[in-house]
């Protein structure tokens, strides 16, 4: 952002408080937004919606990264990555909301091409209007993360510069960490031997979420893996939740995406780390929660 | 008398050049498009090239005992052969035109300087043909090593696509350090959509070949085509009733002897009568390079006597002899009692006798893998294997719900499969090194390849398991363990292991599918949850 820029967002963002009572009047609403209904996206909206609206997250010219879990070379009916059609209402939402560019991005598992093109994840955002771009090893600089472990690691550097950064992460269960939410989905974010991660799986997932501070995490449980994570591989391994979680607090929405796997929040050692290190709450009865169903 | 060069001729060696680059250009194209394309199966038969090779026709299907249908395709190229010579070699083969390409660089830079009377025999072709069809006899298919398509595609595949590679990520990184992000984006976008990152284990030999084969151009104009290629001497057995036939015009000629110095294969278009109908590639260049324009090419229906191929019964009886010879020297290998633990070979794979009967080595499986799973052996296939495909795990592993290395084969040695055939099929198993795997040897928490394991239910399972450590506490973690009936071998456990040199878990070939010996003979018998021995 360079200078003009910083001052048209001034006088932008100065008016745009001056002329819209409703936003101070926002900060009593909801901190976690629960939708149910038949249709991922109209979920989606509806969940952003009853946080606040896009605006209230997304500024006029903004460049915003959507960070999808697009890991798996799966298709979406084995609910291994992010629903293509949540992704494609947030990028629409986004440049609703006066975006200038919405990339879609993640460091995949599998072999990128396959994950982005069988996730449905690509041809859904591009359509949307958003930028679906491969991650680019020229573009890894090691960073200082000042984590409790984590020091410094290889991070994407379009995941740092982006002004706004949405994670849209999946629902899916997990065998080391039990489940796989928001706060894991930085690994997608980070180059290097992401795999000797696991060896302190939850100390790992917080220390990369304290260092990315989301603007939002909307957490994709329309059809959530259940056994065989964090990829799966039948349908039978799924099960229609019809749900997303949205929020600020990315520990609250982790803290509920929880329950749809039947665990107690208390229960998660990356949870409570994530609290203590001031990252949110994870006590659902302390959060204000918004339930709809459209 | 009047000299004027024939305009004719000199267009039709435009034509000819003209045609060479488009030709090359689609082959370039083709191996471009030898891709993932963002769906499951490919609409282009990128191996088309292939399958009008009669030479691969010949060589597999002697060697395999069992014609595979596209190649019959091939036997086009023999009937134009037969009515018009060797035209493919100087109009339509790809290494051809590298060569020829090279040939004139090499001539401009004076680098190359044709004689006027090279008597150098052209018959080692021959020989070699007649070697590898003696091997074919003996199902020994050696044609891989010197067929010009699959020694071209190799080297691209191998060699050229890693040298692109790494001339974009460098140019990307420039873009980027010049603040031209964009630009750097785009290529590492094109670098991602066209799938161009591969490295591949002995690229430095097979590059090298390839360097050879083209600084052989120096020596003599068209090196390769002249002495060497098998496929070429098969088309110039084949073209002995040639329609058009090179005529001098005795009246014209001022005995200037160009032609024959620029001949690009030495047919001795000069003197009359010498001209060697299986040796010209109908290049035109004495034609057009004839300062009289004594040289044309009529249509001729009557058969002339004409000058056979540089070779005689003995020669050819001997050469014969030595592939029979040499043949079972190239089945020296243990490998025909016992499997090579390392020799895994790419899903849809037939058995290894018949694998190796029909692989040409071409490489078009290594080109297409997206993971850069497969690549060019060395030594695990034996003699008779050399650059035959392997999948090296370390390297890249066998994507599940992918069967592209199966639609792109030529010759059928990797049966084509649905992806929901191919899921099905086992190249091998992995089995956990509990000596340098993490939770069994150091106590410490380790799932990865638990996570990574495509197969549902996973085949590889955890169980808990006691490490006791040095200080004597017990830890106790999560840790891997294979069930060798589900396992399919694909290799992401150890691509994915966390130890990084020698990883602990390995998958070696044991158990199979298409080998009937290679197979942990005794099942697994389950009953209640307990394993039964």
């Amino acid at each position: 952002m360079d200078r003009r820029d910083f001052l048209k967002n001034l006088m932008v963002g100065g008016l745009a408080l001056k002329f819209s009572p409703g936003v101070l009047a926002q900060s009593a609403g909801p901190e976690l937004a629960v939708v149910e209904g038949e249709s991922p996206a109209a979920i989606t909206r509806e969940a952003i919606k009853a946080l606040g609206g896009m605006s209230r997250f997304i500024s006029r010219g903004d460049k915003v990264l959507i960070k999808p879990n697009i890991g798996w070379d799966r298709t979406p009916e084995m609910a291994a990555c992010t629903n293509p059609e949540v992704v494609a209402a947030l990028v629409a939402m986004s440049l609703e909301a006066g975006a200038k560019e919405v990339v879609v991005m993640d460091h995949t598992i599998n072999q990128p091409k396959r994950c982005y093109a069988r996730s449905g994840i690509q041809d859904a955002a591009k359509a949307a209007g958003a930028k679906v771009l491969f991650t680019d090893e020229q573009r890894l600089k090691k960073m200082t993360l000042k984590g409790e472990w984590l020091k410094e690691w290889e991070v994407f550097q379009d995941f740092v510069e982006a002004d706004k950064l949405i994670n849209v992460p999946i629902a899916k269960v997990h065998s080391l960490s039990r489940v796989t939410l928001g706060l894991k989905n930085w690994l997608g974010a980070v180059g290097g031997n992401r795999n000797q991660l696991h060896q302190r799986i939850d100390q790992a997932v917080v220390d990369l979420g304290a260092f990315f501070k989301p603007t939002l995490t909307v957490l994709d449980a329309y059809r959530v893996l259940f056994r065989n994570g964090p990829q799966g591989g039948r349908v039978s391994d799924t099960r229609l939740q019809k749900t997303v979680v949205a929020g600020v607090d990315p520990v609250a929405v982790d803290a509920y995406g929880a329950t749809f796997f039947e665990i107690k929040p208390q229960e998660l050692a990356f949870l409570k780390l994530a609290q203590s290190r001031g990252l949110g709450k994870f006590e659902l009865e302390k959060v204000r929660i918004e339930k709809r169903a459209v | 008398m009047k000299r004027e060069r024939s305009k004719k001729y000199f267009w039709l060696q435009r034509l000819r050049i003209l045609t060479q680059a488009v030709f090359f250009l689609l082959f370039f194209v083709l191996f471009l498009q030898t891709h993932y394309p963002g769906e499951d199966y490919l609409k282009v038969t990128v191996e088309r090239f292939f399958h009008f090779d009669p030479l691969l026709l010949l060589t597999a299907s002697i060697a395999s005992r069992a014609i595979y249908a596209a190649l019959l395709l091939s036997l086009i190229t023999l009937a134009a052969t037969l009515l018009l010579g060797r035209f493919v070699c100087g109009w339509l083969c790809p290494l051809g035109s590298v060569h020829q390409f090279f040939s004139f660089i090499f001539k401009k830079a004076r680098v190359l300087k044709p004689r006027k009377d090279d008597q150098a025999s052209l018959a080692p072709k021959y020989l070699v043909l007649f070697l590898v069809l003696a091997a074919s006899l003996l199902a020994v298919n050696l044609v891989g090593y010197l067929d010009p398509l699959s020694f071209l595609y190799r080297s691209f595949a191998v060699f050229i696509s890693p040298l692109i590679n790494i001339g974009l990520a460098q140019s990307g990184n420039l873009a980027y350090g010049l603040g031209l992000k964009g630009l750097g984006q785009a290529i590492s976008q094109a670098v991602g959509n066209l799938a161009l990152n591969g490295v591949f284990q002995n690229a430095l030999l097979i590059g090298g070949l390839f360097l050879v084969a083209v600084l052989l151009n120096a020596r003599k104009e068209r090196f390769w085509c002249r002495y060497l290629c098998p496929a070429g001497a098969l088309l110039g057995l084949v073209s002995r009733f040639n329609l058009f036939k090179l005529k001098i015009d005795p009246e014209k000629c001022i005995n200037c002897h160009l032609c024959s110095i620029h001949c690009q294969t030495n047919a001795r278009p000069y003197p009359a009568g010498e001209w060697r109908s299986s040796e010209c590639i109908y290049c035109e260049t004495c034609a057009a390079i004839c300062p009289t324009a004594a040289i044309s090419f009529p249509l001729g229906w009557k058969s002339e006597r004409m000058q056979g191929v540089d070779l005689n019964r003995r020669r050819v009886l001997l050469t014969s002899i030595t592939g029979l010879v040499l043949a079972p020297i190239f089945k020296i290998s243990p490998l025909r009692r016992r499997s090579n633990p390392a020799l895994i070979r790419p899903p849809g794979a037939l058995p290894e006798p018949e694998f190796l009967g029909r692989c040409v080595k071409c490489g078009e499986c290594m080109k297409v893998c997206p993971t850069n799973a497969l690549h060019p052996a060395l030594a695990e296939a034996g003699p008779e294997g050399v650059w035959t495909p392997v999948l090296v795990p370390r390297i890249g592993y066998c994507e599940y719900y992918c069967s592209l290395c199966t639609q792109v084969c030529p010759t059928g040695a990797i049966r084509e499969l649905t992806v929901e055939e191919k899921v099905t099929v086992k190249i091998g198993t992995a089995w956990v090194d509990k000596t340098r795997c993490l939770p069994y040897a150091l106590g410490k928490p380790c799932i990865v390849c638990e996570e990574h394991c495509p197969v549902s239910p996973k085949a590889i399972q955890l169980v808990k398991v006691d490490t006791l450590t040095p200080e004597g506490v017990v830890a106790t973690n999560l840790a891997p363990f294979v069930n060798v009936d589900t396992c399919i071998g694909c290799g992401i456990c150890e691509n994915k292991c966390v130890v990084m040199d020698l990883p602990a878990i390995r998958v070696s070939s044991i158990g199979e599918n298409r080998s009937a010996h290679n197979r942990l003979v005794l099942p697994v018998v389950e009953e209640q949850g307990q394993l039964k021995p």
